[in-house]
């Protein structure tokens, strides 16, 4: 078996990363360098901190860099572990055994703009919302937009396939990056599309290999440039939410607005009642509405004023069909237009006793099927209470439910179901508990038909373990994947159970 | 050398300082470290540039949680804070503080932690040279070392105030801040002939020594404190009841240090100059009528927008000055802007202070503007290096000077002296 260990970086190793990068400021091999690239917001074994301490971080500039990093790498049998923001919200970019940390943020430059064949070509070191600054005078965006849309980084995006909040309308970052260049585990740079062409949305040449190379898990190699999609900004944005006395009212509502073919629809949003009393416990949208609210269905549509004007008057009967009651132009637009803000602080964490401590927050993401929402959703919060009340560190913090399918948001669902975590008192036994609860929920999606992650990654323990179970009979070729591009098992060790390509 | 006692680093061994800094700070460091949403990230002007995850918000906040599970100590972190400008923008931009800080009376403190740990390292000798050497100029010539080699002393700190005929002592005082008493004097003689056209009356000091703030950015609280305790004291010796602080860094030390270091019984009233003027404006006290033909942007001084929330006077005489065209930025875009002038960062890292300044002029130059106009002498330095090393140069103005200029006042005074000083 082939499996990189977590390796005792020498001098000379150092030695040989500072020549790669020809400065030695951006070879940090000292303490703090280390202890702070070793986490990620997801809930982390803070008493087991130190295990996971890469031994070095890189700031590499170009793909070249990048590429002699890794063939050191290679060559030596050392991890390495590629890092663009680090806000991921699984474990793809923690070290599980030491090595080195290729860390991208210094990548961060807009390459090109074609505003002609309509894409921008970045490094993988920017930000969205700094990349869409940069793109506004142009009258064009990149439509990515996830909670994490004000710090997270492109290169994330692509090695966790992050999913969008306006994926029903513009495509997830599967279908917004165009193609890529990627430093494969043997430190070969190699042009990664859906077949040849840089700038090209659609090819039936050779295989797709795009879609392997997004959401790897930062497990087969390194994108170091992506050529990304630009969309015509929408000329009118339309955010209306509409308040429930029942879960399956809400449900039916969300099911009916996303199958009514509206194609300016960016998203449905459905809240459920554990949702609401977590927001009730201060946020102003949702403090004077009355008890009676049990669940909330938010939509958004994004396009033309042509487009977006009929289909606003389409929604509002949608949403009020079936029980359903406008909240109000304020909170609607207020609340959209918060929604990477709002939804997880941790000081909303309540203990056994109602207190109110600091929590951080867990969003456990699967994709499941609209038929099966209203009865996971019954057994995840039935989990979680059970581990809330034995441990007493947990604590339910709701669930959500969002249109999923790319274009076409009709019928699958990736749904979260928030977990604050209190760190400050997490022991091994509360790591533990924390593990077996992640594992029960993920069970229940297996069981449901679902995918156990819609867009973090299957990268954590409680996860993992469950990931050849979930691609079956797929599973072997997987492994073939690994192996072939990845012989030596230096690309991200021990993620996914990706050390069985090698038993 | 550094000792690992299990309590972190200690000069005399025992770990007590370090100990009784994690504690004060723990649970602000938890709301961060258990949020970890880093939205503070792409706003901070050092990070925008250095892109070290070390010198991130969030990574301030998290090396305290380090700390209390022994994993680092002062030693070990010392650098990464000297990565700051103190601008305040991270806390700005914190979900926690935006969305729940008022139900839960929560606010993330950075800045603090930063001056907080950059003082421990004072107290446990892991002082930067350059803040070092900084400091021990202060001691000794109470005002800072602006003219780098060039020394400064009391006996010239009112210089800048020649021929202005301006009293010493009286119920309202103007302090003058070091860069503007030695270095960009234009700016101070054009405030005080704009409070004189106004009939307002004011005095100086009889002896003016720095405000402190800067020494206690950079963590020298002792030597801070026996700066802001002189000047109270001659301020109480003339029968000050006003103290007016055209600078924005002044109104920080007046309005936040000072109070914390003499609690009730400091009872003055602090003016900061910007208002006044704009006040003044306002009463038809200061006329403006020579007409300014240029267009022009403003960048909003950090300690005026992001830690104090005044934006909106500055723009407002901006508006008032005839034949001056504004292309404005709104103060929120402009949180995750700087000049790098702050915070000490220029003392240590006076790279990565040019670095910001040269994008921050990159910025204007995009709106296609003659000038960039600023408020703070501290931003007005690194600015007009910038605008004057750019491939298009780029003057940079200061408000009151151009103020000044429209109300037909001959200032006088000097907006640099040589080249750029360093300490």
């Amino acid at each position: 078996m082939t499996v990189a260990f977590k390796s005792a970086i020498d001098d000379a190793v150092i030695e040989e990363l500072r020549t790669i990068l020809g400065d030695e400021d951006r070879v940090l091999p000292n303490t703090s360098s280390r202890v702070n690239r070793t986490r990620v917001p997801a809930p982390f074994p803070v008493h087991r901190w130190a295990d996971h301490m890469p031994d070095v971080a890189v700031l590499p500039k170009t793909a070249e860099e990048v590429a002699g990093v890794v063939r050191l790498a290679n060559r030596l049998g050392i991890p390495i572990v590629p890092r663009a923001g680090g806000t991921g919200l699984s474990d793809g970019a923690v070290p599980l055994r030491g090595g080195i940390v290729v860390d991208v943020k210094l990548m961060n430059r807009i390459h090109e703009l074609d505003l002609v064949d309509r894409t921008v070509t970045v490094g993988p070191g920017i930000n969205m919302l700094k990349l869409n600054e940069e793109l506004r005078p142009h009258g064009v965006f990149y439509p990515d937009d996830p909670a994490s849309y004000p710090c997270s980084l492109v290169g994330g995006r692509i090695g966790t396939g992050g999913w969008s909040l306006l994926g029903a309308r513009f495509g997830h970052v599967r279908d917004n990056v165009i193609s890529m260049e990627v430093v494969l585990p043997t430190g070969e740079i190699v042009e990664i599309g859906d077949g040849g062409g840089r700038k090209l949305r659609k090819s039936s040449t050779a295989f797709n290999l795009k879609q392997l190379f997004t959401g790897h898990q930062g497990t087969l190699g390194i994108c170091t440039e992506a050529t990304l999609e630009l969309a015509p900004r929408p000329e009118l944005e339309f955010a209306a939410f509409f308040a429930f006395e029942d879960y399956l009212s809400a449900w039916r509502t969300t099911g009916a607005i996303a199958c009514s073919g509206l194609a300016t629809l960016a998203g449905v949003v459905l809240f459920d009642e554990w949702k609401l009393a977590y927001l009730r416990r201060d946020d102003e949208a949702y403090i004077p509405q009355p008890e009676s609210v049990k669940a909330v269905v938010a939509v958004a549509l994004y396009g033309t004023r042509a487009e977006v004007e009929p289909a606003a008057k389409i929604v509002m009967r949608l949403g009020r069909a079936d029980g359903g009651r406008y909240l109000g132009d304020e909170i609607s637009a207020g609340d959209w237009a918060s929604r990477h803000d709002r939804y997880a602080t941790p000081l909303h964490g309540r203990n056994l006793d109602g207190q109110a401590v600091i929590m951080s927050w867990h969003c456990e993401d699967a994709a499941l099927n609209y038929s099966v929402l209203p009865q996971v959703r019954e057994e995840w919060h039935a989990i979680v209470a059970h581990y809330r009340e034995r441990y007493g560190i947990f604590d339910d913090w709701g669930m959500f439910a969002y249109t999923n399918g790319p274009h076409k948001p009709w019928a699958d669902y990736l749904v979260e179901v928030d977990v604050g975590i209190w760190e400050e008192r997490l022991d091994e036994e509360g790591w533990r508990g924390w593990v077996a609860c992640k594992r029960e929920i993920s069970e229940v999606t297996l069981r449901y038909g679902g995918s156990i992650t819609a867009c973090h990654g299957a990268t954590r323990e409680g996860d993992a373990e469950l990931v050849p179970q979930e691609m079956g009979s797929a599973w072997q070729v997987v492994k073939a994947i690994k192996r072939a591009l990845d012989p030596n098992n230096v690309m991200n060790p021990g993620k996914q159970m990706l050390d069985e390509a090698y038993e | 050398m550094a000792q690992r006692d299990g309590g972190g680093y200690d000069p005399n061994g025992d770990g007590r300082l370090q100990a009784e800094f994690v504690e004060r700070w723990r649970t602000n460091a938890y709301g961060c470290f258990s949020s970890g949403h880093k939205f503070c990230r792409e706003v901070c002007p050092v990070m925008q540039v250095t892109r070290n995850e070390n010198h991130t918000p969030t990574a301030f906040h998290a090396n305290i949680v380090a700390m209390d599970k022994g994993l680092v100590d002062v030693a070990d972190v010392a650098d990464d804070f000297v990565h700051c400008t103190q601008c305040g923008a991270c806390e700005l931009r914190c979900p926690n503080t935006l969305f729940t800080g008022d139900f839960y009376r929560h606010r993330t403190r950075t800045v603090d932690v930063v001056k907080a740990m950059r003082a421990l390292m004072v107290a446990t000798g892991n002082e930067r040279e350059g803040y070092k050497l900084w400091n021990e100029r202060l001691a000794e010539a109470h005002s800072e070392p602006v003219l780098g080699d060039v020394p400064v002393s009391q006996e010239h700190v009112a210089d800048w105030a020649h021929g202005l005929d301006i009293p010493v002592g009286g119920e309202t005082i103007l302090f003058v801040d070091c860069e503007a008493a030695f270095y960009r004097t234009s700016y101070t003689r054009a405030f005080a002939q704009l409070l004189q056209r106004a009939g307002v009356a004011f005095g100086l000091m009889r002896e003016q020594w720095c405000c402190g703030g800067p020494a206690a950015e950079m963590g020298y609280a002792d030597l801070a404190r026996t700066h802001a305790e002189h000047n109270v004291a001659d301020w109480r010796a003339v029968g000050a009841k006003r103290i007016i602080a055209p600078d924005p860094h002044d109104y920080i030390a007046f309005t936040e240090d000072y109070p914390s270091y003499f609690g009730e019984s400091y009872d003055f009233d602090i003016v900061l100059g910007v208002e006044l003027v704009n006040d003044l404006v306002k009463e038809g006290r200061i006329a403006l009528s020579e007409p300014v033909q240029r267009t022009a942007t403003y960048h909003d001084p950090c300690r005026l927008n992001k830690r104090k929330g005044v934006h909106a006077a500055p723009r407002e005489l901006l508006r008032a000055i005839p034949g001056l065209e504004l292309k404005d930025v709104d103060h929120v875009t402009q949180w995750s802007y700087c000049s790098g002038g702050g915070g000490g960062l220029p003392v240590e890292k006076p790279e990565i202070t040019a670095e910001i300044s040269r994008r921050r002029v990159a910025r204007a130059q995009a709106l296609e503007v003659d000038a960039l106009i600023s408020a703070c002498p501290w931003s007005e330095r690194p600015l007009t290096q910038a605008g004057a090393e750019a491939e298009q140069p780029l003057e940079v103005l200061d408000l009151f000077e151009l103020l000044a200029q429209s109300a037909g006042i001959e200032v006088g005074g000097h907006t640099h002296v040589g080249e750029r000083a360093t300490t």
